[in-house]
């Protein structure tokens, strides 16, 4: 969790110096650099992708072919797709949750929080569900690898993305945390929460539309 | 380290840390615990999906490997504390944002388990890489044994490929790329004016994680080295020894934690800067780090992937790079050089902002183009991430990437050059002082000049192509990494040095480290220039016969830089322990941190500094980086090194006693402080004063302390109003016998000089035996007097007297006492008696004029007593009192003996009787 820093008054009656970058505090700044660094690791990620999709004819994409049937493997649009909308929305209501904050509405804002977190649940589940049902493995083609690499880690996103507004959840809970006026984890948790969002929209767009 | 109390009201309403501190081996036995179950809940969680999945084999040994460094690496970090805060909060406790339990530190212990003051991180940072450098070093001297000859002399090909491997790794990641992270650490906070980094937990953890990664690239050896080199490319990587997968896990490791430093630097520089400090009034340090940690932050991501797919292909048995399968191993490389090739940089950039500081100060020049140097820096950042492919010419990927690749390196020699020639620019027509970092900065010109021009050759497509995979692509990278980086990392650390430890290096020793590795660095890559270019491979253990005399001068070369890392070392070490106190501002830089106390105090500033112009203004007359203020308890007002403020210690008898003076030298510690010493002696002996005043300033002065003194013919209170015209003081320090037994006390001298001053008055209580009895000290010489008869001659004391005016000094006096036959009889008890009343008349009168003294009278000849003196009381010098008459050459003989290397001296104290018949 970052620190926010407030400006300190020291038993000598000076003031610390106080923040340069009006307007954001300092969590936010790291979130936001963090996010920019995790960004940087799908896209190690999604260069495999293109890269070994680059190498394979169009025609013969994605190089799966089920066993017993014999034809081409179909990424599951519509399912996924559905799934899609469950990520989109809970990113309006973690808005909605923060919304409510402002308004100092604490009932909102936990309401808000549960619905975004059994959305976020939702969407593991469909995707687990999804992995015991597409009939290929990681180890089948790089395309396998690739896939499963791909959308694993963004799994693992949600995960550390629903983590984090458990523990906010945890906090306005135990000790009352967050205020109109400051709530650095909370913004910095749902910023997190919207960048997972944004990945697996392109995500879907690259990995399972074109 | 200077502390003062916690500036910080907070610590009245933290939580949980009013405990008292736990023992260092609490941190320690948790670490291990927790690492050991780390380890085993990774062995059981592979085993329990091995099993849940139905794997035929469950034993398979990639998988726990990676299992178990990941959780044992976690583990460690967790079980040493580094998520103790972070837990409490995630559990919902009410914790506290500024807590400083961690904050600090003031013995040895508090450097091995986390702390969050930014100038312990760094120090730890410094102490751990410089191991790091130490096990790279070592494994470089195998690599060079194995060389030395042509055939195969201490390793066969593959132990040989696991040598240089795990150097490159270990020197990379271990050493080069931390090292800056622990230097900036250090300094940067203190250069624009912070308290700490914005997220001092964030910091701790980031070093933690350095250890395990450490730890890991250590290991690895012994479970198989790994030998695809530091780039690690498939499928090489992929089929290699198990080593392989605790080099895949160990950069994660590494990787987390720059990531970690970088966004922890970016933040504190966007956002803690000083009043005044804007981004043009920024030392080029800070440039140069606030651009690398952007590097960090954007490219280390990329070398992570690129680890995972290597990993996940050995481990899981995925297909990234097994072509047969649709994978794809020119990928790998273009993932991994999209990191680093950037990684160069993140290796070289703050190295620049390192010279550019040493280079100005000690041209006493402003540096010239600090826009252009700042511009630069941030245009190398930028099209580093455009030049990746330039590592792959040959490797067969699309060949019309080439040429721009091509044009985009060459473009970046661009504002390399503006670089140099800045540099260049500013040692022009300076007034040029060739200390250590200075000598260091120099060479680092000289020899990055060298590497960047074989960076040319290998940047242009036609070279490269023949150049690739020879020495000469060896050659040119330790043109750049060690005549670069390292020299620059030397710079940095004999720059800061005194900064850091509070303490000076030895400029001797530093310039014969720098001559031995200058010589030894170039002795053995110079030569590989040539190598490469007719044709020897590199990355192979045996080579053909024709390269065999060279090789072997390379070798005997590269000792030299074994002999000067030791000088380094003993240097390093010997300084830090017992090196002279280092001043405020050593160098006479301009910069923040050098407008603070060395080491600085515990937050750095006491009250916010205010930045008013730029950092290398050297010799413009009235410019000025910034003032730093002394806080409150200083009298407020600005806080510089020339303008120490001064204490008035007032002391008559009491002034030359050790409890006295260890107060005086505590707070000299805290570095704001200077002494003015009175003694007030009215109707006392001025002589005797003067002589313990010069005892207690000759102490002060073995201390390195600002001390002056004078003897007044003044009371107490007139004295101090005396001293109080010519010089303020902030501060009284009033030194008194106990209560009962001090004559100040009895006429409330405490509230009186309070009254009288207006300052404070802080009292210093002696007992009487401690002002009388002698300090401790390499300034005040010890003698032990051995004297029977002539203990009750006024020449023995005014000989005593006369030594103590030319040099302070304290006296035991030892009377031997030889009874010959048993030792009851009356007369025996009537001599006893006689002896020790002489011993303490004369201990009484020497003390009375101002020497301190004590003794006793000792059962046996001179002889036993001059063991004595030097066993007992170890005494610089013994004198050896007699009349003429008694005067023996045999005894003396006998004493000089029994005291050893001890001087022996011999008074006759009635010089003019005549001598005595021999036999006496």
């Amino acid at each position: 969790m970052a620190a926010e820093h407030t400006a300190t008054v020291s038993s000598h009656g000076d003031v610390a110096a106080p923040g340069r970058g009006a307007g954001i505090s300092q969590g936010m700044l790291a979130m936001i650099l963090f996010i920019g660094s995790e960004a940087m690791l799908f896209a190690s990620f999604f260069t495999a992708y293109f890269m070994v999709r680059y190498n394979i004819a169009e025609n013969d994409w994605p190089p799966i072919k089920d066993l017993a049937t014999g034809e081409r493997f179909e990424p599951p649009v519509l399912g996924t797709g559905v799934n899609t909308a469950f990520l989109v929305f809970s990113s309006f209501t973690v808005w909605y949750a923060e919304h409510r904050l402002k308004h100092g509405d604490r009932k909102g804002l936990e309401r808000g929080l549960i619905v975004t977190m059994l959305l976020g649940a939702t969407f593991l589940a469909v995707q687990i569900n999804e992995y015991v049902h597409l009939g290929f493995t990681p180890q089948d083609q790089a395309y396998g690898a690739a896939f499963y690499t791909l959308t694993g880690f963004h799994g693992l996103h949600v995960f550390v993305g629903l983590t984090l507004l458990w523990i906010c959840y945890l906090r306005i809970k135990r000790a009352h945390d967050f205020t109109p006026q400051w709530a650095t984890p909370l913004g910095a948790a749902s910023l997190y929460w919207h960048f997972v969002d944004v990945v697996w929209v392109f995500l879907y767009v690259v990995v399972y539309l074109i | 380290m200077a502390t003062h109390a916690p500036t910080h009201a907070h610590t009245d309403h933290g939580h949980g840390h009013h405990a008292p501190p736990k023992p260092l081996w609490y941190w320690w036995k948790r670490a291990i615990v927790w690492t050991i179950s780390g380890a085993l809940a990774g062995i059981a969680l592979v085993f329990f999906f091995r099993w849940a999945f139905g794997f035929s084999n469950l034993w398979e040994p990639e998988s726990y490997y990676t299992a178990i460094a990941s959780l044992a690496g976690i583990g460690f970090v967790i079980g040493i504390g580094c998520f103790d805060w972070w837990w409490a909060y995630l559990r919902g406790k009410h914790v506290d944002f500024e807590d400083h339990s961690l904050h600090g530190a003031k013995t040895w212990r508090d450097y091995l388990r986390p702390n969050t003051d930014h100038k312990v991180i760094g120090i730890q940072y410094m102490v751990a890489v410089f191991t790091f450098f130490v096990v790279g070093g070592l494994l470089a001297e195998l690599v060079r044994l194995e060389l030395a000859q042509p055939g195969f002399q201490i390793a066969d090909g593959e132990t040989y490929n696991g040598y240089f491997s795990a150097h490159a790794t270990v020197m990379i990641f271990g050493f080069v790329i931390p090292s800056f992270a622990g230097l900036a650490n250090y300094v940067l906070p203190v250069m624009i004016g912070a308290k700490d980094m914005a997220f001092p937990r964030l910091n701790a953890l980031s070093f933690w994680l350095l250890l395990p990664a450490g730890a890991m690239l250590a290991i690895a050896p012994f479970v198989g080295a790994f030998s695809a080199g530091w780039t690690a490319y498939p499928p090489l990587a992929v089929q290699g020894t198990t080593g392989q997968t605790l080099f895949e896990v160990a950069v994660q490791f590494a990787g987390a934690s720059s990531i970690a430093t970088a966004l922890n630097f970016l933040v504190t520089i966007m956002t803690m800067r000083a009043p005044g400090m804007t981004v043009w009034r920024m030392p080029l340090l800070v440039w140069a780090n606030a651009t690398t940690s952007g590097l960090v932050v954007f490219g280390t991501p990329f070398i992570a992937g690129s680890q995972f797919m290597t990993l996940f292909d050995r481990v899981v048995g995925t297909n990234f790079f097994n072509a047969a399968n649709g994978g794809d191993v020119i990928m790998y490389q273009h993932v991994f050089w999209f990191y680093s090739h950037p990684a160069v940089y993140i290796m070289m950039l703050p190295g620049f902002g390192i010279i550019s500081e040493v280079l100005s100060t000690f041209s006493r020049k402003p540096i010239f183009g600090y826009r252009a140097l700042a511009f630069s820096t941030v245009a190398i950042a930028l099209l580093g991430f455009g030049v990746w492919a330039h590592h792959m010419f040959v490797s067969g990927m699309a060949s019309w990437l080439r040429i721009p690749m091509m044009i985009t390196t060459i473009i970046i020699a661009v504002p390399t050059g503006v670089k140099i020639f800045s540099w260049l620019g500013t040692i022009w027509n300076g007034k040029i002082h060739l200390k250590t970092p200075m000598i260091w900065a120099l060479g680092f010109i000289f020899t990055f000049v060298i590497g960047g021009l074989s960076g040319v050759f290998l940047g242009t497509l036609t070279t490269d192509i023949a150049l690739t995979d020879t020495y000469f692509v060896v050659a040119h990278i330790h043109y750049v990494f060690f005549g670069g980086s390292v020299f620059t990392i030397f710079a940095g650390t004999y720059y800061w040095f005194p900064k850091m430890t509070g303490r000076m290096y030895s400029e001797t020793l530093g310039k014969w480290h720098f001559w031995l590795t200058f010589i030894g660095f170039n002795g053995t890559f110079f030569p590989q220039h040539w190598l490469g270019a007719h044709g020897m491979p590199r990355r192979v253990a045996d080579y053909d016969e024709r390269f065999a005399d060279l090789n072997l001068i390379i070798s005997l070369f590269s000792l030299f830089m074994v002999a000067g890392t030791l000088v380094f070392f003993y240097n390093m070490i010997w300084s830090w322990r017992s090196g002279p106190k280092a001043p405020w501002n050593p160098w006479r830089g301009r910069s923040l941190e050098w407008l603070v106390s060395s080491p600085p105090s515990l937050f750095n500033f006491d009250a916010v500094p205010q930045v008013v112009g730029g950092p290398y203004q050297y010799g413009i007359p009235g410019a000025r980086h910034a003032v730093v203020y002394a806080g409150d308890h200083l009298g407020g007002g600005e806080l510089t090194e020339t303008e120490l403020r001064t204490v008035l210690v007032v002391a008559n008898r009491t002034v030359a006693s050790s409890s006295l003076l260890d107060q005086v030298k505590a707070r000299a510690e805290e570095g704001y402080w200077r002494f003015t010493i009175v003694v007030p002696a009215k109707g006392d002996d001025h002589r005797a004063a003067d002589r313990r005043l010069q005892v207690a300033l000759a102490v002060l002065a073995e201390a390195g302390i600002d001390a002056s003194g004078t003897v007044e013919d003044l009371g107490p209170l007139e004295a101090v109003k005396r001293i109080l015209e010519e010089e303020p003081a902030h501060e009284v320090m009033l030194a008194t016998l106990p209560t009962g037994q001090s004559e100040w006390m009895q006429q409330d001298m405490i509230d009186r000089v309070r009254k009288a001053s207006g300052i404070a008055v802080t009292r210093v209580i002696v007992r009487g035996d401690d002002a009388r009895t002698a300090v401790r000290s390499a300034a005040v010489q010890r003698i032990a007097v051995i004297a029977n008869d002539t203990l009750g001659d006024a020449g023995l004391v005014s000989a005593l007297q006369a030594r103590a005016d030319e040099r302070p000094l304290a006296a035991v006096v030892l009377c031997p006492l030889s009874l010959d036959g048993p030792g009851w009889t009356d007369d025996a008890d009537k001599v006893r008696d006689e002896a020790t009343g002489r011993t303490r008349a004369v201990i009484q009168r020497l003390q009375d004029s101002g020497i301190q003294a004590h003794g006793e009278v000792i059962d046996g000849d001179p002889v036993a007593a001059a063991k004595i003196a030097r066993s007992d009381y170890k005494v610089d010098t013994v004198l050896v009192c007699s009349y003429r008459r008694d005067s023996s050459e045999e005894l003396l003989g006998q004493v000089r003996a029994a005291a050893g290397d001890t001087a022996v001296e011999h008074v006759v104290v009635d010089a003019e009787a005549p001598a005595a018949p021999s036999g006496a």
